[in-house]
């Protein structure tokens, strides 16, 4: 099977819910300005994309990967489904060099959420004010409270199936959907948990747990991390690609795109891409990024000229700085009873506990942590590479998997400025300068992770978990790098992703957050987009855009 | 764990003996049951609604059968107490047919009778046991385990099919065109019965409903409707017997129709799942059970039975009330 060539022409795009399906498109002149012109359609763009649209933009997105009809392109198969990762060339430097190209990526119409773990929980409100309330990182130039409608609008989007009473936050509309039922696995956590006083809950997850239009409830076939082949996972692909194709947006798959081309004035004015053998060019009113923490920056440093030497909306000279990962230092136990952890989504329970307590702790930052359901190539190579197990020992291990529970946090690190996304001297096929990504962990990181570690195992202990053991090499998502703020001076973008230096250039997607928190971003990206949108509006409506 | 273990275990075991005691049971009936004597003509002129509560009792036991061999299935008996239900709603299902059938044949009456109490004791077992599930599983009572921990509501649908059973049995026995049962009206009892069954049903239903987010605006039929039968068999058990009914049953037959609708409903569920009906060997298992709406349309017959004993009851009372006028 090959998607080298683009789907989306011909005023037609893939139907992702039918086998060989189509759906009208419509297709807009590359030398007539739309309205906008967005780079990336994952859960940032497409986010974006889908709003503006229904808004009455008009709307072109360029995506690099393909566009994926999931009942007929995705299969069973953890080596097949790397598809779904963004594994070009990357420079990775630092202490502790981020492993890029695998679940902190995403290529395709839909982004990463292809393979998300479908994990939509908000942001603790005292996030967004977390120096000025919790003495660390940078303030947001935004407030919980005004992001909570559109964290609202998203969940509804996404048909979240959440608990009926979430434990942590403020008060909050109930979820679309109700919870799933929790597998062993999640089942471990549960019972840890509350032998040691701690709260739990089932996972707020992005799979519908009852048919949604053309979804089929989740059969909990556990592939969620390379893709869904039902459709039950509510990507951007299946929920809000679908809605800007009817509301008139084009998407262009397989383009990518190299430069942003700004005019004598200083204003951009559509993007160069690569598509279909050859660079063109797409005029527009505006131009918004959404490639997330890598893609972005990389995408205004390649686009340098000698209007903006440092690349655009550089003033700051921010751009690529500050970049963050989740740390997912995992603690493993065996059980005497079968878990069987491949079962369902990979994270089904949650205890947000250090989240939302400040007390008891050796270091700033927070952090939740998941059940956990790798399943058998990823956790030999977990096995193999963070134990040293090969040959006969390995597969003594192995014979283990289906008695194996443990936890992964998604552990808050620190926004600090040398850890950074840099162009290098080498290019890719393209040509493009590829980025060197530089990260180390502060010494506040570290204590958190062993924090996170410590009683991670104490959690397996009390569920009867025994042959514990750790490990410290696992991130998970990527953030900052293009982060909004109050200030031109220290920040790329203001609170409406608009960058300060060119008015008419916007950033959309996980780049823009200055602090990153201690849950899962997809869902707090989809309500920034959304918010994003309606902001835009207003601009429009006052003559300000 | 190791206090899991030994309770498992524990609760296995009561599951085997309560599946010894019911095979006993009904070796017990089989053998007592063999009718001795050429079976006598039926009784002339039984009360209206002893063959529909009969009736009645066999397809809500019909329901129990199915869903509980689905679910239990589905559960892998782990627990060999897993098979009772299904032999008590066979017998019980059995003794309704027949009872209906035959106009209650009194050779077969002490197994019917045998079959309608063992149901009743199954039902309140089995509920037992469904709490015990519930609560044995971390968060306890709460709404996850709830939505899918062992469903309450199912055992005592079994409980209820055995109590008409055994009330059509009763009034079988009665000195002919009585419509008392143990001196009380029959009528009342009965009508009373199933306030309290459509009510439970309708939690069931709700709480099942909930589960699946009234996805399908059609989800609320069965929440808004039967309540309204739960509330005109709840006015008719305590109001004094009147001679006609005829806006509940006319309610009580649509309960009736929408048992069936809504397993058409049920059907077009299983075919929205991954494979639809192509893959009805895992989307009936985890699709919305077919056998579970008809169970309206058994407590809405039982309640269109307990009308006619209450119209019977009423004309019978009049020449008296003349009387004494």
């Amino acid at each position: 099977m090959s998607f080298e060539r683009p789907r989306a022409t011909n005023g037609r795009a893939p139907d992702p819910f039918t086998i060989g399906g189509w759906t009208p498109m419509r297709e807009y002149a590359e030398g007539e300005p739309v309205d906008f012109l967005i780079v990336g359609a994952g859960a940032g763009g497409a986010t974006l994309a889908c709003k503006l649209a229904e808004k009455g933009f008009s709307v072109v997105v360029l995506e690099a990967g393909p566009f994926w009809r999931p009942l007929e392109d995705f299969a069973s198969d953890e080596l097949t489904q790397e598809v779904v990762y963004w594994i070009d060339d990357r420079i990775t430097a630092g202490d502790d060099p981020i492993e890029l190209g695998g679940n902190n990526s995403g290529r395709g119409v839909g982004g990463s959420t292809i393979h998300f773990s479908m994990i939509s929980l908000r942001f603790r409100p005292e996030w967004f004010k977390s120096r000025s309330k919790l003495g660390y990182g940078f303030d947001w130039p935004l407030s919980y409270e005004e992001l909570a409608p559109y964290y609202e609008e998203a969940e509804d989007a996404l048909k979240v199936s959440g608990p009926v009473n979430y434990p942590w936050g403020p008060p909050r509309r109930r979820y679309p959907y109700r919870p799933h039922p929790v597998n062993a696995a999640g089942l471990v956590l549960a019972r840890g948990a509350e032998r040691l006083g701690v709260k739990w809950a089932p996972i707020p997850l992005a799979t519908v747990s009852a048919p949604r239009g053309k979804s089929p409830p989740c059969v909990y076939r556990g592939f969620c991390n390379y893709g869904c082949s039902t459709n039950a996972k509510q990507s951007a692909l299946i929920t809000w690609i679908p809605r800007a194709l009817h509301a008139g947006a084009e998407i262009r798959d397989l383009a990518m795109a190299g430069r942003i081309e700004t005019d004598p004035k200083g204003r951009a004015q559509g993007v160069e891409y690569f598509r279909e053998g050859g660079w063109r060019f797409q005029r527009a009113k505006n131009v918004v990024v959404a490639g997330y923490a890598i893609e972005t920056p990389r995408l205004l440093l390649n686009s340098a000229c000698p209007r903006f030497p440092n690349g655009l909306a550089n003033g700051s000279g921010l751009v690529g700085t500050h970049l963050m990962t989740h740390a997912g230092p995992g603690a493993w136990a065996t059980f005497e009873e079968e878990i069987r952890w491949y079962k369902g989504p990979p994270n089904m329970a949650v205890t947000e506990h250090w989240n939302y307590t400040d007390e008891g702790k050796d270091f700033v930052g927070c952090y939740s942590f998941m059940s956990q359901g790798p399943l058998p190539m990823k956790w030999a190579q977990t096995v193999a590479t963070s134990r040293g197990f090969w040959g006969e020992e390995l597969q003594r291990e192995m014979r283990k998997y289906n008695h194996m529970a443990g936890f992964v946090p998604v552990a808050e690190t620190q926004p600090r400025q040398q850890n950074r996304v840099e162009l290098a001297d080498e290019k890719d096929r393209f040509g493009l300068r590829i980025p060197k990504v530089t990260f180390s962990y502060s010494d506040n990181d570290k204590r958190l992770q062993k924090h996170s570690v410590r009683f991670m195992c104490d959690v397996l202990d009390a569920a009867g978990g025994y042959d514990i053991w750790t490990n410290y090499q696992d991130t998970s998502h990527i953030l900052g790098t293009c982060r909004m703020g109050d200030n031109p001076e220290t920040s790329v973008v203001d609170g409406d992703g608009r960058s300060w230096d060119i008015p008419n250039l916007w950033i959309c997607d996980g780049s823009i957050f200055p602090t990153c928190g201690g849950v899962n971003p997809s869902l707090t990206i989809q309500a920034l987009a959304c918010r994003a949108a309606d902001r835009i509006q207003s601009l429009a409506a006052a003559g300000r855009l | 764990m190791s206090e899991r273990r030994p309770r498992d275990r524990a609760s296995k075991l009561l599951g085997a003996v309560a599946l010894g005691l019911s095979s006993a049971e009904m070796i017990e009936i089989a053998r007592r049951g063999a009718p001795q004597a050429p079976s006598a003509p039926p009784p002339p002129g039984p009360p209206a609604g002893k063959g529909m509560l009969q009736a009645s009792a066999a397809l809500l036991a019909a329901s129990v059968l199915v869903d509980s061999a689905i679910e239990h299935y589905r559960g892998s008996f782990r627990n060999p107490g897993m098979y009772v239900p299904l032999l008590s709603s066979t017998l019980a299902l059995l003794s309704g047919v027949e009872g209906a059938a035959t106009g209650s044949e009194p050779a077969w009456r002490p197994v019917r009778r045998s079959s309608y109490k063992m149901a009743v004791a199954v039902g309140a077992v089995g509920t037992a046991f469904h709490f015990y599930d519930i609560f044995r599983r971390p968060g306890g009572f709460g709404w996850l385990n709830l939505f899918y921990g062992a469903p309450l509501g199912a055992p005592p649908a079994l409980a209820v099919s055995g109590l008409l059973g055994l009330c059509a049995e009763e009034l079988q026995n009665a000195p002919d065109g009585s419509t008392k049962l143990r001196g009380f009206s029959a009528g009342r009892v009965i009508a009373a019965l199933n306030a309290v069954a459509f009510a439970g049903n309708v939690a069931e239903v709700a709480l099942l409903h909930f589960r699946g987010a009234f996805q399908n605006p059609f989800m609320w039929a069965p929440v808004a409707l039967p309540p309204v039968a739960s509330g005109l068999m709840a006015k008719a058990a305590v109001e004094p017997p009147a001679k006609s009914y005829p806006l509940t049953r006319i309610w009580l037959w649509l309960t009736t129709v929408l048992g069936f609708v809504g397993m058409g409903f049920h059907a077009y569920g299983v075919s929205r799942a991954m494979g639809g009906w192509r893959n009805w060997s895992q989307n009936v298992l985890d699709g919305p059970p077919l056998p579970a709406p008809p169970s309206f349309s058994a407590l809405s017959v039982a309640s269109l039975a307990a009308v006619g004993l209450l119209e019977e009851e009423a004309r019978d009372a009049l020449p008296e009330d003349k009387a004494a006028a």
